[in-house]
């Protein structure tokens, strides 16, 4: 289907980026995945997804190096992006309102049917 | 006066005190024996009271001899004891200086003297070894220009406060050193204005802090990475059981579905207990971050009785709420407060038996907000009531009751975070009857 959104699971955890290509996939959406932030990063600019779902730890790159480049792409200056982490962090929260992103989200807080509304309200944005 | 100088002087004065002293002495005995021989030269006809006024005579001129000599002596030594006292208060201060003085060379803190301006007069050895330089390296350089440039701004404020007057005290500042590269060190400037003069110096004292401070971020480091080496295989189990049990894997059967389920309540156990263990670690690292906002208890109260819900519904249990219309608005961490409030609910409801009743109330006394939560429960032992707050504490008598689990570390934290939000709390219990837990911000 052409009018399916496309989404970008940037994540090292080989866990848990499939089970989330998978419940967006099942969920409507067009969704890949990414193991690294080099690998992310390359996608999000070559695909340019609807939302990109970008973890915070990983190795090469991390989540804060991802957004930065991709800030700085014409496409990637406005694309939408929800960090995903394992760890509450106040100053991250804060560094990330302040490059303009949709959400933070603690993965142990949400369920999958959460992340899932969360992709929702920002691709309709 | 030179010290020598006036002990000689004194012996001499002391000596010939004494020889003069002796002259009269004998000068005068002389006289005395030469009047007992001869008696009848001096007195004619020598009647007995005669006898006696010689002897008086005689005791009064011994007696005068030894006035004469100490009035004597005591004025040939006089500036000689004058003197001899002020060298023995001078020799006592320039030991005392001295001693001052190697306990400033010697001290393994360093320390360093300075000019109105703060330039650098005088370093001890430990200044010259934390800065890794000879003393004509850094006399008369300006303390400040050692601060590293990520401190440069922090530096130029503390050097206007320096010029001030106003006192310094443990600020932590990044100084570059010769061979040791860049240190942290915690910072204090002391006046020592010298008295009588209107010379301005200054003392100051370095710290090297750096080690401490490396610790620290290990510490930080390590439980920031093991709380998310943990959370990591619990966020996988929580996503694939949600997927599982929404039917994403294919249909369940009811028994399949109530085992997911229980996998799933183990789960988010675990969870809290990661996020238990974290919170504590970050508290006592003094690494809990504290964010205050007008919170409403009343729904936060709410919102964690909803999620003992199926707890309370199981147990049939009555939650009475006495919320007074109160604390609707109380400035404070909402993080930290659900963690409390969490917590104490979550107890009250484990450990009050099926029928039991769990009350919270929610006060404003004055300047004083309170929240309390008490239950018919099976209480704390009297003997156990003082270590409630401690680490890992578990009452004997609920360890028994092989329902209820528990960490021990649940009071600990909320005792912890209670005391950190700047309140209290308090308790009374009876063993079979139940408890009250009270927290007052």
């Amino acid at each position: 289907m052409a009018d399916k959104k496309k989404v970008l699971v940037i994540d090292d955890d080989d866990n848990l980026r499939t089970v989330l290509v998978d419940k967006l996939n099942a969920s409507g959406y067009e969704a890949d995945g990414a193991m690294d932030g080099e690998d992310g990063l390359t996608k999000a600019l070559a695909q340019h997804p609807d939302v990109v779902l970008l973890d915070v730890m990983m190795p090469k790159m991390d989540g804060w190096e991802v957004l930065q480049n991709m800030r700085e792409d014409a496409w990637g200056k406005s694309a939408k992006v929800i960090m995903l982490t394992v760890l509450e962090n106040l100053d991250h929260v804060a560094r990330g309102v302040e490059m303009h992103i949709e959400g933070y989200l603690v993965k142990t807080n949400w369920s999958l049917d959460d992340i899932v509304k969360h992709v929702e309200e920002a691709a309709n944005k | 006066m030179p010290v020598d100088q006036s002990v000689t002087r004194y012996l001499v004065s002391a000596a010939i005190a004494l020889c003069v002293s002796l002259v009269v002495t004998l000068g005068v005995l002389y006289a005395t024996s030469n009047f007992f021989e001869h008696p009848q030269t001096y007195f004619v006809g020598a009647p007995s009271s005669a006898l006696l006024q010689t002897y008086a005579a005689a005791a009064a001129a011994v007696a005068i001899s030894f006035l004469i000599s100490l009035i004597v002596y005591m004025t040939l030594t006089s500036r000689a004891r004058v003197d001899l006292a002020v060298w023995n208060n001078a020799r006592s201060m320039a030991l005392s200086r001295e001693q001052f003085r190697r306990l400033y060379e010697a001290s393994p803190i360093p320390y360093l003297t300075l000019g109105p301006l703060g330039e650098i007069q005088d370093p001890n050895k430990a200044a010259l070894r934390f800065f890794n330089v000879e003393p004509e390296e850094i006399v008369s350089a300006n303390i400040f220009s050692f601060v590293a440039e990520e401190d440069r701004e922090k530096a130029n404020q503390l050097a206007k406060y320096y010029e001030l007057n106003v006192p310094i005290d443990r600020q932590e500042l990044h100084m570059t050193t010769k061979k040791n590269g860049v240190r942290i060190v915690s910072l204090s400037l002391l006046d020592m204005h010298k008295p009588g003069t209107h010379e301005r110096t200054g003392l100051a004292t370095l710290i090297d802090v750096t080690e401490e401070k490396m610790l620290d971020q290990a510490r930080t480091e390590f439980v920031s990475l093991a709380s998310h080496q943990m959370r990591t295989p619990l966020a996988t189990f929580k996503w694939y059981l949600d997927m599982i049990l929404s039917g994403g894997a294919g249909p369940l059967s009811d028994k399949q579905k109530e085992y997911i389920e229980r996998l799933d309540a183990v789960n988010r156990n675990m969870l809290d207990l990661v996020d238990t263990l974290l919170n504590i670690s970050r508290l006592d690292m003094g690494k809990l971050p504290i964010e205050k906002i007008a919170v409403n208890v009343q729904t936060l109260t709410e919102s964690v009785l909803s999620e003992v819900g199926p707890q309370i519904v199981k147990k049939g249990l009555h939650i009475v709420r006495q919320y007074n219309n109160a604390l609707t608005s109380l400035e404070t961490d909402p993080k930290l407060l659900r963690i409390v409030i969490q917590n104490l609910i979550n107890n009250a409801v484990k450990y009050t038996p099926e029928g039991g009743t769990v009350s919270i109330t929610l006060e404003q006394t004055g300047n004083e907000p309170r929240i309390s939560v008490s239950d018919t429960g099976y209480g704390i032992p009297a003997t156990q009531q003082g270590r409630v707050f401690t680490k890992m504490f578990r009452a004997e008598n609920v360890l028994r009751l092989s329902e209820t689990q528990g960490t021990g570390l649940g009071l600990y934290l909320v005792h912890s975070i209670a005391e950190t939000l700047g309140g209290h709390i308090t308790f009374t219990s009876e063993e079979n009857k139940g408890s009250t837990f009270i927290v007052t911000m």
